[in-house]
């Protein structure tokens, strides 16, 4: 009699350890529709190929995923860590331009969009999760589904509307409006990354930074 | 002497960076100077003066690793390593006895104590960078046999070890002073483990 109910239990037990994985990918997926949606509605179909296209993937720490010169053919979707996207100059100085962090796209945008060599570098920040899938498999649904189309067309016209903004903010504001405007953003960054790259994608020198960040605390 | 699985061995060392370079990023970034490099007592080293100390070995080890790394010709990783006698005391100093406290106390080589107050922002900085080169440096030493490569050590770079036991030594020494960084925080008023930002509280 107990063997029997062992034989029924055992396949539902294997079930349970094949399926935590699937669920980890499935409440990746939730997030990407989630963020997919906010900005552009698809339907059931749309969504069932476009969700069929991602894998799972993740980076230690400081791990550079795309190098000045490639050409960018990975699209991420962030679930875990922090990562940035930096410029270095003629004189080895780095230039942090952008933080990415859960949950959204990343990788370098531009270089992906236009397949194009990247002028910039792309790394993990701290030990990061995300979701992948190559520019041949997107290009390739782009092309059967139109409202596809649009919906690349809305979040690259919404990372554009960022851009413009943060160069009003990088050309007019005070490094104290700066550094305000960043935390009230973002609280969270001050504890999930260095504050060198802070600075640097704010413009701010680490002595100056250092100081606002000791008068703006109680 | 005691051998060890190399890929674990290097797991282990990563593992153990990557908490305190957490830790150092999520709590100790936002600690005033103030407390940072308040000193618990005359002869006690402050959490600023315990990042000084442990920088001045980064400045010298992480250059020479990143020499012997580049030299290294064997492109075959090793399975094992095999922790030379002397690597192996120098380790063993410099971790917790049995009770988990730190053993025997020592007084620092010359060349390695803080010499001057410097803003605890600069320090943790330099602190920060040398960890984050540490994890590069152990990533890479993955495709290395840790038995073959030699370095220096540096109050007599005549004296050799093998790349290994620098590697543990280091992170072992890192443990010691970072132990030592958090009871000067605590006496300084810090919680283990907490922060002082108020204003910013709605954290991720």
């Amino acid at each position: 009699m107990a063997k029997g109910f062992a034989n029924l239990v055992e396949p539902f037990f294997l079930l349970a350890i094949c399926s935590s994985s699937l669920v980890e990918l499935s409440q990746s997926l939730l997030h990407l529709k989630q963020f997919v949606f906010s900005l552009h509605a698809l339907s059931d179909e749309e969504w069932n190929r476009f969700s069929s296209i991602w894998q799972e993937g993740e980076a230690k720490r400081k791990t550079i995923l795309t190098a000045k010169g490639e050409t960018e053919k990975t699209l991420y979707f962030v679930t875990e860590g922090v990562q940035r996207a930096y410029y270095l100059t003629a004189d080895d100085k780095e230039a942090t331009i952008v933080f990415t962090y859960p949950f959204s796209f990343s990788g370098i945008a531009d270089s992906f969009l236009t397949q194009t060599p990247s002028n910039y570098f792309f790394e993990t920040l701290t030990q990061s999760t995300f979701l992948k899938t190559t520019h041949a498999q997107v290009a390739e649904l782009l092309d059967q589904f139109p409202n596809l189309e649009r919906f690349v067309s809305r979040a690259t016209a919404h990372a554009l509307k960022g851009a413009l903004q943060r160069q009003v903010e990088l050309q007019t504001y005070s490094a104290e409006k700066k550094f305000t405007t960043l935390l009230t953003r973002s609280p969270q960054v001050l504890r999930l990354i260095p504050h060198k790259y802070l600075a640097s994608y704010l413009g701010i020198d680490a002595a100056t930074f250092s100081k606002l960040l000791s008068t703006v605390r109680i | 002497m005691k051998d060890y699985n190399q890929e674990t061995l290097l797991k282990e060392l990563q593992n153990q960076t990557e908490l305190i370079l957490e830790k150092a990023i999520s709590n100790w970034q936002l600690v005033p100077h103030s407390k940072f490099a308040l000193k618990p007592s005359a002869e006690t080293w402050s959490a600023n003066e315990c990042l000084q100390h442990l920088n001045s070995y980064g400045r010298y080890y992480l250059p020479a690793i990143e020499e012997s790394l580049k030299k290294a010709t064997s492109n075959s990783s090793a399975n094992h390593f095999s922790s030379g006698w002397l690597g192996n005391y120098f380790t063993k100093l410099m971790l917790p006895d049995t009770n988990g406290l730190a053993s025997k106390k020592m007084k620092a080589p010359k060349d390695h104590q803080p010499k001057q107050i410097l803003e605890s922002h600069l320090v943790l900085t330099e602190f920060i960078d040398q960890q984050e080169k540490l994890l590069q440096l152990l990533q890479m030493a993955k495709q290395v046999d840790l038995n073959k490569s030699k370095i220096g050590i540096s109050i007599a770079p005549f004296i050799k070890l093998k790349l290994g036991d620098v590697f543990m030594f280091l992170v072992a020494h890192l443990a010691r002073h970072t132990n030592q960084a958090e009871r000067a925080l605590e006496n300084a008023g810090l919680e283990r483990g907490k922060m002082l930002m108020p204003l910013f509280s709605k954290v991720a």
